[in-house]
């Protein structure tokens, strides 16, 4: 797998007309995994939507193959998507990132636990940075029906049915 | 986890650049370089360098593209969009002061050679750099440095994000960025320059660089004793020592305050921008470079205050659009800049005003509007063509004067080539002269003094982990600035013709080791007639350098080691017009090494001329008299290069 460096101007100055370019696609996979026991979050962005994120947050390039710069998407995106039961904030833990050419993988759990009824969710990552972005979140689990929710900039917090 | 193979750590141009001398050097290759002091910064740009003639406080002098640049006559620098160069000031014209940057802060500078961006006006003839602060840092950092010679230096710098975290849309919670850094050096002097440096910068930032604000203030302060230049016939004679100083009152103290403010919004099909800046700068400068050839009793010292509020802003918009392979942006900026100056030369002795020469308020107001229009006509095809258009006035008491001048620019990138581009280049530029001198009765001296350039570039990455760059230009200035080492000024000159030839590298074989090789040579002549009188058998440039290179090597395996070699060869200089003195080439060896005591805890060893060479960081032919000399003399003055130094720090990330 490979990380394709891009110039820091594109990523700044040209990222508006880069946006016109790309679908800005997110999506997040909520499913529970019988064999850990675990409720497992599995977020696919695009890679170069990321870079151009950092970019014009920090002003410089990062190596997301690098653990001390993935850290720095870690902190954003805990931010951005979190859960919560009832207005308590369910853990998430960080399991690990992927970076290649084309897109991000990023790896959460809810350890031992599956999702429990009333759940909201907040998904605000990179729909504060570009207006386009949509985050598509699938849930499974078991004992609830598979949905498939759409989050935007004006839909950033809901409840999974 | 996989871990991710990085292509290249430098980022590509291919596709991008509009010239071969066109790059960026990202934050992590500036943290792998050794850096004496903050004006080495600008070195990461293929053959720039920048050396000290006198006291730590002063501006560098800088070498470029066979310039002497002097402290920064033709070599534009800004920082986050703020004018760092000083027009008409006391000292030398285009004065760039760059020890109020704080490395650590610095996500990205980069750097544009050759007149052909209509975006860059004044002083950007030989190159423009652009030095960007981060708005936030990955990590708070503590550092603490000892070294030799009396080196000392505490850094603490930081963000913190607001919360609130429900942002919507472009109002990302704003963030607050803070830097504290405290300096001491002494150098490898007899007397101690004893450098103190205070340093700060706060920053308020909301939303994006591309959408969003941010207000920042920054103080600097400095003050130092100035070892300056020797006569080398004292050295000789064992007068005196390579380190030793003649009048021991040199030096001076600086102060620099800003506050600036940036804005942007983007979409799709837009991009507005917008910043404004307002700079004080102080200094009190006292140089005596011929000791007693003028005043035999008192000394020939002078002092060269200068004091200044630096006013401006800029707004561009930008529209661009795209259809298939096709793409196309038009960019209109408008730009403008004030300065209130008071300036004075001074005969002084021990810091002691004796006499003034001259003292001026000067009011210098420039603006400009520029045009720039790139269009992408397929992959492998592209170009941009831009215009602008600058007037000045200069106002010194009663004189007044004033230019308006058309710079356009064009480039064409064509590469229907496997990963490698051919570029053309041409266009127009200039430097204001010193206001005192377009305004004086006698013999004014151009206002805008044009430069003409040309050339032609490439860029291959066709080897995997290889970046070459080719350039060749020429460069011709309508008058050169002249530095006049014996009078501390500068003075509008001669026309001049450069040719140049540019050869970098950036080679990264393994994930774990990057080659550098950057190579240039230039040749530079005065033509027409000389107007001083004893000068008319030569054209060569005093001070111009004939060629630089670098080459680097730095290893980071994963390790918890990692380090970097880095070997700078200074080429040869004439120091006369008709080539009868020269300066001979210098070449230094500096390292770094640094072992990660934990995650966030890092050991740092820093060495500098390392072979301990006895070489000059600059050499001047003029005419002096040391006290007991019957007769003035002509002959090599020297400023001497570091003595061999290690300094050790401790970085400390939370």
């Amino acid at each position: 797998m490979r990380f394709k460096a891009v110039p820091a101007a594109a990523l700044l100055w040209c990222s508006a007309a880069a946006q016109a370019h790309n679908f800005h696609v997110g999506l997040t996979e909520i499913s529970f995994n019988p064999r850990t026991g675990s409720t497992e979050v599995v977020h696919t962005y695009t890679a170069h939507d990321v870079e151009a994120l950092l970019m014009n947050l920090y002003q410089r390039q990062f190596d997301l193959g690098l653990e001390e710069d993935q850290a720095v998407f870690r902190r954003y995106l805990e931010k951005q998507f979190r859960i919560s039961v009832n207005g308590k904030p369910v853990a998430l833990q960080w399991v690990g990132m992927q970076a290649n050419v084309d897109s991000i993988n990023v790896f959460q759990e809810i350890e031992k636990t599956t999702l429990p009824p009333g759940v909201v969710l907040v998904d605000g990552v990179l729909t504060d940075f570009l207006p386009q972005q949509v985050n598509n979140v699938n849930v499974s689990g078991p004992g609830r029906p598979a949905a498939s929710i759409v989050f935007n900039r004006e839909r950033r917090e809901q409840p999974l049915p | 986890m996989q871990r991710v193979l990085v292509e290249g750590a430098r980022a590509s141009q291919v596709g991008v650049a509009d010239s071969a001398g066109m790059g960026s050097v990202s934050q992590r290759q500036l943290e792998a370089r050794t850096i004496y002091r903050p004006g080495e910064l600008l070195e990461a740009t293929p053959g720039l360098v920048a050396s000290q003639h006198s006291g730590e406080g002063k501006a560098n002098q800088f070498y470029l593209r066979g310039f002497n640049l002097d402290h920064g006559t033709d070599l534009r620098t800004t920082v986050d969009g703020m004018p760092v160069n000083q027009r008409s000031h006391a000292h030398g014209q285009g004065w760039t002061d760059l020890n109020f940057i704080i490395p650590e802060l610095v996500a990205r500078l980069d750097y544009n050679k050759g007149p052909y961006n209509a975006s860059t006006g004044d002083f950007s003839s030989a190159g423009a750099t652009a030095i960007n602060y981060s708005s936030r840092l990955p990590q708070d950092q503590a550092i603490a440095t000892a070294g030799q010679n009396g080196y000392g230096r505490a850094l603490l710098a930081g963000s913190r994000d607001g919360d609130g975290g429900d942002s919507g849309g472009a109002g990302v919670p704003g963030g607050w960025l803070y830097a504290l850094e405290a300096v001491h050096n002494d150098g490898p002097f007899t007397r101690g320059d004893n450098y103190r440096k205070l340093n700060a910068v706060l920053r308020y930032s909301a939303g994006f660089a591309n959408n969003g604000y941010t207000i920042t203030a920054m103080a600097y302060r400095g003050t130092w004793n100035a070892t300056d230049q020797i006569p080398q016939r004292a050295v000789d004679s064992g007068l005196l020592g390579r380190f030793d100083g003649i009048d021991l009152t040199d030096g001076g103290q600086a102060r620099r305050f800003s506050l600036s403010a940036a804005w942007a919004r983007s979409d799709e099909k837009n991009t507005t921008r917008a910043h404004a800046y307002i700079i004080n700068n102080r200094l009190e400068l006292f140089s005596n470079f011929t000791y007693f050839l003028d005043d035999p009793v008192h000394g020939d010292q002078f002092a060269q205050p200068d004091r200044r509020v630096t006013s401006g802003f800029e707004a561009s918009h930008s529209w661009h659009d795209h259809m298939d392979d096709m793409a196309w942006s038009t960019t209109l900026g408008v730009q403008a800049q004030n300065d209130n100056i008071f300036n004075a030369l001074q005969h002084t002795e021990a810091r002691q005003v004796l006499a003034a020469i001259r003292a001026d308020h000067i009011v210098e107001t420039s603006a400009a509007l520029y045009l720039q229009q790139r269009l992408r006509v397929t992959p492998w095809l592209r170009g941009e063509a831009g215009v602008r258009l600058d007037r000045y006035r200069f106002v010194v008491g009663e004189a007044r004067a004033g230019e308006t001048l058309a710079s356009p620019s064009i480039s064409l990138a064509f590469g229907p080539w496997s990963r490698t581009e051919l570029y053309l280049n041409a266009g127009r530029g200039f430097h204001s002269n010193d206001a005192r001198g377009v305004t004086q009765a006698q013999d004014p001296a151009t206002p805008l003094a044009r430069s003409r350039g040309f050339e032609l570039g490439l860029r291959s990455e066709a080897v995997k982990g290889l970046q070459t760059v080719l350039a060749l230009y020429r460069l011709d200035f309508d008058s050169e600035l002249v530095y006049l080492g014996d009078a501390g000024s500068t003075e509008a000159g001669r026309p001049s013709r450069r040719y140049g030839i540019e050869f970098s590298n950036y080679y990264k074989p393994f994930k774990w080791l990057s080659l550098d090789a950057d190579l240039a040579f230039a040749r530079g002549r005065f033509r027409g007639v000389a107007s001083t009188p004893g000068d008319e058998g030569g054209n060569r440039i005093p001070g111009a350098v004939e060629g630089v290179a670098q080459l680097a090597a730095t290893i980071t395996p994963a390790g918890p080691w990692s380090g970097a070699l880095r070997l700078r060869w200074f080429g040869p200089r004439p120091l006369v017009e008709d080539n009868s003195v020269r300066s001979k080439a210098s070449a230094t060896v500096n390292g770094r090494l640094a072992y990660k005591l934990a995650a966030r805890t890092t050991l740092e060893l820093e060495g500098f001329n390392l072979a301990n060479r006895q070489l000059s960081a600059i050499d001047y032919f003029y005419e002096s008299r040391l006290k007991g000399e019957a007769e003035p003399t002509a002959g090599i003055h020297f400023h001497p290069i570091e003595a061999r130094s290690f300094r050790l720090s401790l970085n400390h990330a939370f």
